[in-house]
């Protein structure tokens, strides 16, 4: 007597169906589960046959075998318990086998069904599928939040079975539309002064440039960064679907989201909390929660040179492999690199003002820590300065109007011949001969100066273009 | 303009460096022969990638001063030096060692093209189809050297043309410059011992155009302005936004050419004079 019922596993920023499959055999009560399950799923067996027992259902007196299919897909977590429990009442004959039905959850010892991080996952596989999805009262909005998603709510074991007995209803989970929510908390208007890295700012939106920021404490660099993601375009449909699966995977749950990821590690993170990684079930990092949206890495210079060396290769990428006993999953890492750091320890070396309190020997090896390849890779470079009290006024734009600009932008650029003028050509090549730009910076203008005409919304890129490319990467 | 005509030595077009040597040769020419300044650019074919970026550089510079680039048109240096000096447009003769019609090494024949689309000249002493044989190579770095007001060695080694080129430049008079390399680099090795012999070392594109200004004048297109409004100590770009009342991206696009100007320089977030 066997049953099939159909569940997901997160794999990479991806779903992938899996098949629960449940034998029950001859009259000699046993439970077996194969199929690559990691520690939470093989405690799945006295979960199940707990909540089974809760809810009034008899577990069979007999041997049960459960595989997850395929097999060779890592399967971790506590979301194969409900179809587990379904799977052994349908090969009971106490249910019909629900083999085109999408099953999730987690369940408590007296039958509840707890939510789980794969709602979102449950409800991207219905979309794609174009299968109805069981999921936990709780993870329902969730998954009900994926265009396309047809998703049931449950509260306990007992609903279910019911639900799958009697056939599903009409009484589907009202697909639930995200409406655009832009962070209206952080406003480009609340920093004062900083005309040049506000600039930048808008530029490095623009081109997704990656970007650092060096100054002394206060001039608002860490302020800056977080406004940069206000003013980033809304997230695509498949964006969107693709970051919360990752976040999912990570344990967290975002769901679907128009706002780009920001995220800020700490520099005291691990290199897997940065990259990913994880015992068993690979888990994503820091570079791979940012996909599609920012990273910040604020006071750059304090995270180990060792950690941001391994920046390098997801930053190339745009992928990380983590590579485990018998698999390897790859989570996509197209992150935007926004980063701060004092010009030394104490913060002042360059102020106009303030005298610095380090050795030199110290200035020169906190600098060393940012630099070589990660500083390769980052197009603009601004100093922020701090701000006098006459600047202390607010007449600044406001996200909304440069987000408005970017948007222009953006869309100019997706849509325009790439031409630079003779004249600006010849400048970049001056800049080269008189030192002021070094081999490796002739791409780097190149590609600020191409934004800058985007945002000037000019097919040709012209000597003004190059020449404000070449201030905004000053030297580090 | 494509067809070779000749110049008779000592007729009124004929180039008046030329009769510097003991045996001004009759020249066969393809193009214009500038009234600008020559400088030869001049090096071995087997090069390094610093020698070539070196090369062209120099090619730039030179062009980009109102002088000739003259260069043998050979692999490695030469070509680069012609390169550098065509990306700007700039005028460059190349001194064949076959007859001006024959293009050798064949891989160079887009510089060979560029030189005359740009208003430069190819100049042989061959008559025209006089096929590229190894020994005529030497004898045509006398026209090189003498074609030009001075030599620039970019890299050379112990033995080779562009050791020759120098020495007969001295010969006739003509300011040596050269590139210092490493002690015990192959491709440095003969640069290394002009210096030792008394030439002048080069050290850098600024240098070396400071150095040829003293000999042939001052480069033709100095820099526009020199001197800008600002105070020693400097502005912060925010500052300058106001100072020279423009917009944030004019203000930065006039520092960025201001910077290459050599006029500014940035410390930070300020803007320095010098």
């Amino acid at each position: 007597m066997n049953s099939a019922t159909m569940s997901v596993a997160l794999v990479g920023g991806d779903v992938k169906p899996v098949q629960v499959e449940v034998h029950v055999g001859r009259p000699q009560e046993s439970f077996k589960l194969t199929g690559l399950p990691d520690t939470a799923v093989r405690e799945a067996k006295d979960r199940v046959r707990a909540a089974l027992a809760s809810s009034g259902a008899k577990f069979p007196n007999r041997t049960v075998t459960v595989n997850l299919s395929p097999a060779a897909l890592p399967k971790g977590g506590t979301e194969y318990d409900l179809p587990i429990a379904l799977g052994v009442l349908a090969a009971s004959r106490e249910i019909p086998s629900p083999r085109d039905v999408i099953v999730v959850g987690e369940l408590a010892l007296d039958g509840r069904v707890r939510s789980s991080t794969s709602g979102m996952a449950a409800g991207v596989l219905s979309a794609r599928l174009d299968l109805p999805c069981l999921v936990p009262e709780s993870s329902a909005s969730q998954a009900a939040s994926v265009p396309g998603a047809r998703v049931y709510s449950i509260k306990t074991l007992a609903e279910a079975a019911e639900q799958l007995r009697m056939g599903l209803d009409d009484e589907m989970v009202k697909p639930r539309s995200v409406p655009p929510s832009l962070d209206t908390t952080a406003d480009l208007a609340d920093v004062r002064g900083q005309p040049m890295a506000r600039r930048a700012t808008e530029i490095a939106a623009t081109g997704r440039h990656h970007l650092l920021f060096h100054g002394p404490p206060g001039g608002g660099k860490t302020m800056l960064a977080r406004r940069l993601a206000g003013l980033l375009p809304p997230l695509s449909e498949s964006e969107a679907v693709e970051v919360g699966l990752i976040h999912a995977a990570a344990g967290l749950t975002r769901g679907i989201r128009w706002d780009r990821p920001f995220r800020s590690p700490h520099h005291t993170a691990s290199r897997a909390a940065l990259v990913g990684g994880g015992s068993g079930v690979p888990v994503p990092g820091e570079v791979s929660l940012a996909n599609h949206g920012l990273l910040f890495l604020d006071e750059l210079a304090e995270f180990p040179r060792s950690h941001l060396d391994t920046l390098r290769q997801p930053m190339e990428d745009g992928a990380v492999t983590i590579a485990r006993r018998g698999m390897s999953v790859e989570f996509p890492s197209s992150f935007h690199l926004v980063a701060a750091t004092n010009p030394c320890p104490c913060g002042f070396t360059g102020d106009d003002r303030k005298p610095c309190q380090c050795r030199p020997a110290m200035v020169s090896r906190y600098r060393q820590r940012v630099s070589g390849p990660l500083l390769d890779r980052i197009d603009l470079v601004v100093k922020v300065g701090r701000v006098e009290s006459v600047e202390m006024r607010s007449d600044a734009e406001t996200s909304a109007i440069v987000r408005k600009r970017v948007a222009v932008a953006v869309d100019f650029r997706s849509n325009r011949p790439d031409l630079i003028s003779e004249a600006a050509s010849r400048l970049i090549l001056r800049a080269l001969d008189s030192g002021v730009i070094t081999a490796r910076g002739v791409e780097r203008t190149k590609r600020v100066a191409r934004t800058i005409a985007d945002l000037a919304l000019a097919e040709e890129v012209s000597e003004d273009h190059v020449a404000e490319a070449m201030v905004l990467r000053g030297d580090w | 303009m494509t067809t070779p005509h000749m110049v008779r030595a000592g007729t009124a077009s004929y180039p008046e460096g030329l009769l510097d040597l003991e045996d001004p040769p009759d020249l066969y020419l393809i193009g214009d022969l500038a009234a600008a300044p020559g400088v030869a650019v001049v090096g071995t074919r087997r090069c390094t990638r610093y020698g070539i970026d070196l090369a062209e550089r120099f090619g730039r510079v030179i062009a980009g001063a109102g002088w000739t680039v003259v260069s043998g048109l050979a692999r490695g240096i030469d070509a680069a030096a012609h390169r550098g000096c065509l990306s700007v447009s700039g005028h460059a003769v190349g001194v064949l060692g076959s007859g001006v019609d024959v293009c050798y090494p064949a891989e160079n024949r887009p510089i060979y093209d560029g030189i005359l689309e740009s208003g430069g000249a190819i100049v042989s002493e061959y008559s025209p189809g006089t096929p590229p044989d190894r020994w005529r190579f030497p004898a045509r770095n006398r026209i090189i050297a003498a074609m030009s007001t001075a030599v620039v060695v970019v890299e050379a080694a112990r033995t080779g043309g562009a050791l020759i080129t120098a020495r007969l430049g001295a010969e006739i008079g003509r300011p040596v410059f050269v590139v210092p390399g490493d002690v015990d680099r192959p491709a440095s090795e003969g640069c290394n011992l002009l210096i030792r012999d008394g030439a002048n070392p080069v050290l850098g594109a600024n240098d070396l155009i400071e150095g040829l200004g003293l000999i042939i004048g001052p480069p033709q297109q100095a820099a526009s302005a020199s001197t800008v409004d600002l105070p020693q100590s400097g502005l912060t770009v925010d500052e300058l936004t106001t100072h020279w009342s423009l917009s944030l991206p004019e203000t930065l696009a006039r520092v960025g050419r201001l910077e290459i100007e050599g006029l500014v320089r940035m410390s930070g977030d300020r803007v320095i004079p010098g």
